[in-house]
């Protein structure tokens, strides 16, 4: 069915695109009309060029990812062991980072339109069995790095299974690659932190998006299963509850603060990019859980959209609350839903945003809510 | 030269989890104790820098790393890419000691 209907607000052009890859034959032709009509009315020839450039790019180049084996040494990228489109190997840490940059892919290309790291492509490369006895995981600018945990322990003693096992640390490692190639947070107190709490976010909606979990049913922990089983511990990090993932006699106690009467001065750990995260990252969960449904929907999307479009370098948290407040009145009209779950999010941890006059909410809501009530997937539904 | 004593501390990485360790080489195993002091001798510890820590990338390690000996006391704060190459056996050991005495 071919239906024209009116749009009279701004729709982003991202959230057309999004749904022109990825509706229903019906939602497409609808969004790609539209994206034309405004384009055309704009005049904006260059725009629908390069839409349509994106979108044959995207059929050509999909996503293409590599694994490297270090067999325990430290040169990068080491040795292919998988290419895209060979089958599984018996190595289960080169499976899992495999499936899980695959995952995280679809995730960021699907729901936000972005074509791998750099928005064009970027070959995903990961290399595992990094050093020996190396419990930790980290993006080295071009690729992502995966050690054992402590395999060189005798078993009793052993705190870390290996950094491939939990697919929300695959996304955390790919997200850092995305920050870097977008609002460049640098990696130092707060906005390190936010740096940290962008990987957060993204590594547990790709977990979600996995799962196909809505935000109630989440456990919202990051690095299940990290963890052994000589270790009183959840994961690395709970974002529904940040300082509650461990408290061990060996690991000691879980060190994030939830609110920010609680943020935590230090120099150690480039001034707590770890540990300060939990701040933002208990604001997203709030917002999430707030509006219901699938987290990457609306509470991913505005946060997606701060980080592609509006933070930068030096932003601090109540610079990302009044960003992540401002985009959602941009992309689901001001004094919706979404931007009051937006504001309840920082509030509950002790940050104000929107102390402005409040705007009255537009009739039936905003734009992008509008548009998808026409398009059949108005978010309302999916609760 | 004779050192005494080495202080050990890893900060940072994914977990963001703090190890350290303070090593009396009088305590330690003689073979130990002799690695050590080759490793230190070999990167001529004294002689580094203090501050080489570049814009480390993000989830790597960092260390901070104290020799003692008699005459002086010399740190280095270092992250896991900007260390240099010889001093990577020298940090992988200490992670060890760290690791192992976690507990104690």
């Amino acid at each position: 069915m071919h239906r024209h209907f009116p749009v009279n607000c701004f729709v982003p052009p991202h959230i057309l695109k999004n749904i022109a890859t990825n509706g229903t034959e019906a939602q497409k032709n609808l969004a790609i009309s539209t994206l034309k009509t405004s384009a055309r009315m704009r005049g904006q020839r260059q725009a629908l060029a390069d839409f349509q450039a994106a979108t044959f790019r995207v059929a050509v180049a999909g996503k293409d990812r590599i694994v490297y084996d270090a067999r325990n040494g430290s040169n990068l990228p080491g040795t292919v062991v998988r290419k895209e489109g060979d089958g599984p190997s018996g190595d289960v840490a080169v499976n899992e980072a495999y499936d899980g940059s695959g995952v995280t892919y679809d995730l960021y290309n699907a729901v936000y339109q972005r074509n791998s790291i750099d928005g064009n492509g970027m070959r995903l490369d990961s290399t595992v069995h990094y050093r020996t006895g190396y419990d930790n995981a980290f993006w080295d600018g071009e690729q992502m790095v995966y050690g054992d945990g402590d395999e060189d322990q005798p078993p009793e003693e052993r705190l870390f299974n290996r950094f491939t096992i939990a697919l929300d640390v695959i996304g955390h490692e790919l997200t850092h690659g995305v920050t870097q190639f977008e609002a460049k947070l640098q990696y130092f107190q707060q906005p390190g932190a936010l740096n940290e709490s962008m990987s957060d976010v993204f590594g547990s909606l790709v977990k979600q998006y996995q799962l196909k979990q809505i935000a109630s049913e989440a456990d919202w922990i990051i690095g299940s299963g990290l963890l052994t089983e000589n270790v009183n511990g959840v994961g690395i990090r709970s974002m529904k509850a940040p300082g509650t993932a461990y408290d061990d006699p060996v690991l000691g106690k879980d060190p994030q603060p939830a609110h920010m009467r609680d943020y935590v001065n230090t120099i150690s750990d480039n001034g707590g990019v770890h540990i300060n995260s939990g701040i933002p990252n208990r604001a997203f969960y709030i917002t999430a859980v707030e509006l219901g449904g699938f987290a990457w929907e609306r509470a991913g999307q505005i946060w997606y959209v701060t980080l592609k479009d509006k933070l930068t370098a030096n932003s601090r948290f109540q610079d990302c609350a009044d960003l992540t407040y401002s985009t959602a009145g941009e992309l689901f009209g001001a004094g919706s839903l979404e931007q009051q779950a937006v504001k309840k999010g920082w509030a509950e941890v002790g940050l104000t945003v929107g102390t402005g006059p409040t705007p009255e909410p537009e009739p039936g809501g905003g734009c992008l809510s509008a548009l998808l009530r026409l398009l059949g997937a108005a978010p309302a539904e999916r609760r | 030269m004779q050192v005494e004593r080495i202080k050990f501390e890893r900060t940072g990485g994914f977990a963001g989890m703090r190890i350290a360790t303070d090593l009396k080489l009088e305590d330690l195993p003689e073979e130990q104790a002799e690695t050590l002091v080759e490793l230190l001798d070999d990167m001529d510890f004294s002689e580094l820098p203090e501050q080489m820590l570049d814009e480390s990338g993000p989830d790597q390690f960092t260390y901070t790393i104290t020799v003692e000996t008699q005459k002086w006391a010399h740190t280095v704060v270092t992250g896991e890419s900007s260390a240099p190459e010889k001093m990577q056996e020298l940090l992988q050991l200490l992670n060890r000691l760290a690791r192992t005495r976690r507990k104690h």
